[in-house]
């Protein structure tokens, strides 16, 4: 879990209504600003009341709540409300040159993509991610990530696969028998993307319990389809070669045979053969005799 | 079988029977059309531009891809003025690779190069170009990978097909700077020089849009609309047109874009199925080609369509590239683990490939080929179905 929180850029929390991913999320979070970092959060789900539950004061401290819950059209027009409404938050976002190291969590990009088009919100990820790795003022990247919860069952296989083309890391949730675990898939810059289960449980204070594998009930079996093929087996011909069969092989004479020296003529000239020559190797019904040319004829 | 005569003269771009006959007493046929290095020969009424060569079919002035073994399937090369759309794979590993050695394979020759994408800084992109092969001192690593590949039976001295000892090995090694496509050692970059010595534009989408997104500027037109103005503007200010004749120097211009069709382009041809601007992207690509036609250029395109949500649009898309080459790599998949593909890292389908100015095309017959991504070589071959082998098995 710990590669989710070091890659950096963008991760896609990916999860469902028997896993879902706000604890974890939280979980995150509480890590992130535990590290010391800054923290913000675009909450568009809950009330800020109710995400807040269960942090400590410490680290309630270090978040950055930007409502949306409360008033996401701009109806009591108290000024309380973020200008431009969802996408002028997440510009908002992106405007920001504070230095360290960031944590941005999205708490739903399902209900932002219901408020802004997936095409908007794709660019506003990437300009995201981007903008942090090059500051404006040319110091080193410095490491920032967004955290975006995903309710994967309330939307297509378009928006879905748009966003996980974008994200850095993948996490998807699930489990068995009351145990959650959650599929990593991380996509380094020209690297072969990297595959890993994690059996995990939230405490009620938000931290990471890892643990090491599933519950105790039994391990999926090894399925019988993935016992190599070998294209040897039930073929209708002899593949292997006995040593006597091997011996009779090589001492054949093959029909159409050159002497060596015929052969090495041919192998040597090559393309660069100037003249030709003619080789004449008398064959076992020849004739020698050079007086009698009708000798064969039988008459 | 008539042995073609020595070549050695340079008079090889004219077929002509008196000139040979009093040359050479072995025979009067020669090969008629321009040979393999035609940029050096002066009596070549063809357009000689560094880096391009004639087809020997029909005269088609063809550049490299930057891969060898691609430039073979596609019958030579990639014809100037046309389109090479690389279906991207699940993960844009190689789609990237093959787009960088596109990139690269311009910087060698010399060419102009644009390079527009809405995902990474170009000049990011020309960063991590792949370092060429270019010393005879590679040669020697070369051999040593391809024969740690060849297995032990390959060895022995044949005895019925002797003849076939006298031909020439499939697979060339990389060679001097002057011939048509170049190798590459994708673990290394290309140094800082070469890039900086070339010439390049870069269209980073991002940065061409107004601060404020809104989400009208968001239409799907836009950023196509952007990246069409940019390019007819360099080919009309760089002379790629014939616009401007005083231009002494014919140059080649290489396009190439990164992902189009993907969401950061604002396109959303990937999100939906039934989307508003169907046809942004099939009008983009037809002004393209057309554009691409009245000058000297070719471009590659990466486009990922396996996130496409409407399977009309691909067969459109196709429709309206030249040169479609689709690829497949086996990460993730169950592919992975098939003894079958096992060599491989993914398969390579040629899905279209043009007819300029014919009315046949070079289709190669074989339809599985695969690819495998050593680091200095990318090679594709047939997929050896049943590989058997006959070394005894020890018990």
């Amino acid at each position: 879990m710990e590669s989710v929180l070091a890659l950096g850029g963008f991760v896609l929390l990916r999860d469902s209504v028997e896993w879902e991913g706000r604890s974890l999320l939280k979980a995150l979070i509480k890590k992130s600003a535990l590290c010391g970092e800054q923290v913000h959060i675009l909450g568009c789900e809950v009330s800020e009341d109710e995400f807040r539950e269960g942090f400590d004061s410490s680290i309630n401290s270090r978040l950055i709540y930007h409502d949306l819950f409360r008033d996401p059209l701009n109806w009591s027009q108290t000024g309380e409300a973020l200008p431009g409404g969802p996408l002028g938050a997440l510009q908002a976002m992106c405007r920001r040159t504070h230095p360290g190291p960031v944590t941005i969590a999205l708490d739903s990009l399902s209900w932002l993509l219901l408020h802004i088009p997936c095409t908007a919100l794709c660019q506003a990820l990437g300009a995201l991610s981007r903008q942090h790795a090059h500051p404006g003022g040319g110091s080193p990247a410095e490491p920032v990530r967004v955290l975006g919860l995903f309710h994967e069952e309330l939307h297509g296989p378009g928006p879905l696969g748009a966003l996980s083309s974008l994200a850095q890391t993948e996490v998807t949730l699930s489990g068995t028998m009351g145990q959650a675990s959650a599929h990593i898939l991380s996509r380094r810059p020209r690297q072969r993307p990297a595959h890993q289960t994690q059996w995990f449980s939230i405490l009620p204070d938000f931290s990471l319990d890892l643990q090491g594998g599933p519950p105790l009930e039994s391990q999926p079996h090894a399925d019988p389809h993935t016992a190599p093929v070998d294209p040897t087996a039930h073929v209708t011909f002899n593949l292997h070669l006995s040593k006597k069969e091997r011996e009779a092989k090589d001492s054949l004479t093959l029909p159409f045979q050159f002497s060596s020296e015929k052969q090495q003529a041919l192998l040597r000239a090559g393309p660069s053969q100037a003249t030709s020559h003619i080789f004449y190797e008398p064959d076992a019904y020849d004739d020698l005799d050079q007086e009698d040319p009708d000798d064969d004829l039988d008459v | 079988m008539a042995a073609v005569a020595t070549c050695g003269t340079g008079a090889g771009s004219t077929g002509s029977i008196a000139a040979a006959a009093s040359k050479n007493n072995v025979t009067s046929f020669q090969r008629k059309g321009p040979r393999a290095s035609g940029t050096d020969s002066g009596c070549s009424r063809l357009v000689s531009i560094a880096g391009t060569r004639p087809s020997v079919r029909n005269g088609q002035l063809l550049v490299s891809t930057g891969l060898p073994a691609l430039d073979q399937l596609l019958g030579g090369g990639l014809a100037v003025g046309t389109v090479l759309l690389i279906e991207e794979d699940k993960y844009n590993i190689y789609s990237s690779l093959v787009f960088k050695y596109f990139l690269a394979e311009g910087i060698i020759n010399g060419h102009t190069l644009l390079v527009a994408s809405a995902k990474e800084d170009p000049a990011d992109i020309l960063q991590e170009l792949p370092a060429p092969l270019l010393d005879d001192n590679c040669k020697k690593d070369f051999d040593e990978d391809v024969c740690n590949d060849k297995t032990p039976d390959s060895n022995i001295k044949m005895k019925i097909a002797w003849r076939y000892q006298l031909l020439p090995k499939m697979e060339s090694g990389p060679v001097s700077s002057s011939r048509f496509g170049h190798y590459y050692d994708a673990s290394k970059r290309m140094p800082q020089e070469l890039i900086e010595a070339s010439k390049w534009h870069g269209f980073f989408f991002p940065e061409k849009l107004s601060s404020t997104l809104n989400i009208e500027s968001c239409s799907l037109t836009h950023g196509y609309r952007k990246l069409l103005q940019f390019i007819q503007n360099v080919i009309y200010e760089e002379g790629f047109d014939g616009s401007s004749p005083q231009k002494k120097q014919k140059n080649i211009l290489r396009i190439g874009i990164q992902s189009l069709g993907s969401p950061l382009w604002g396109d959303d041809i990937c999100c939906t199925e039934n989307c508003d601007n169907s046809h942004s992207l099939t009008k983009f690509l037809y002004v393209l080609r057309g554009l691409l036609r009245t000058s000297l250029s070719a471009c590659i395109i990466t486009m990922p369509t396996h996130l496409i949500q409407n399977k009309a649009v691909i067969a459109r898309v196709t429709n309206l590239s030249d040169t479609v080459v689709g690829l497949e790599s086996f990460i993730g998949s169950e592919r992975e683990t098939n003894p079958l593909y096992k060599d491989y890292h993914g398969l390579i389908h040629i899905r279209q490939i043009p007819r300029l100015n014919n009315l046949i095309y070079d289709v190669s017959d074989v339809k599985d080929l695969a690819f495998k991504l050593k680091r200095k070589l990318f090679t594709i071959e047939k997929v050896q179905k049943g590989e058997v082998n006959f070394k005894k098995k020890t018990p």
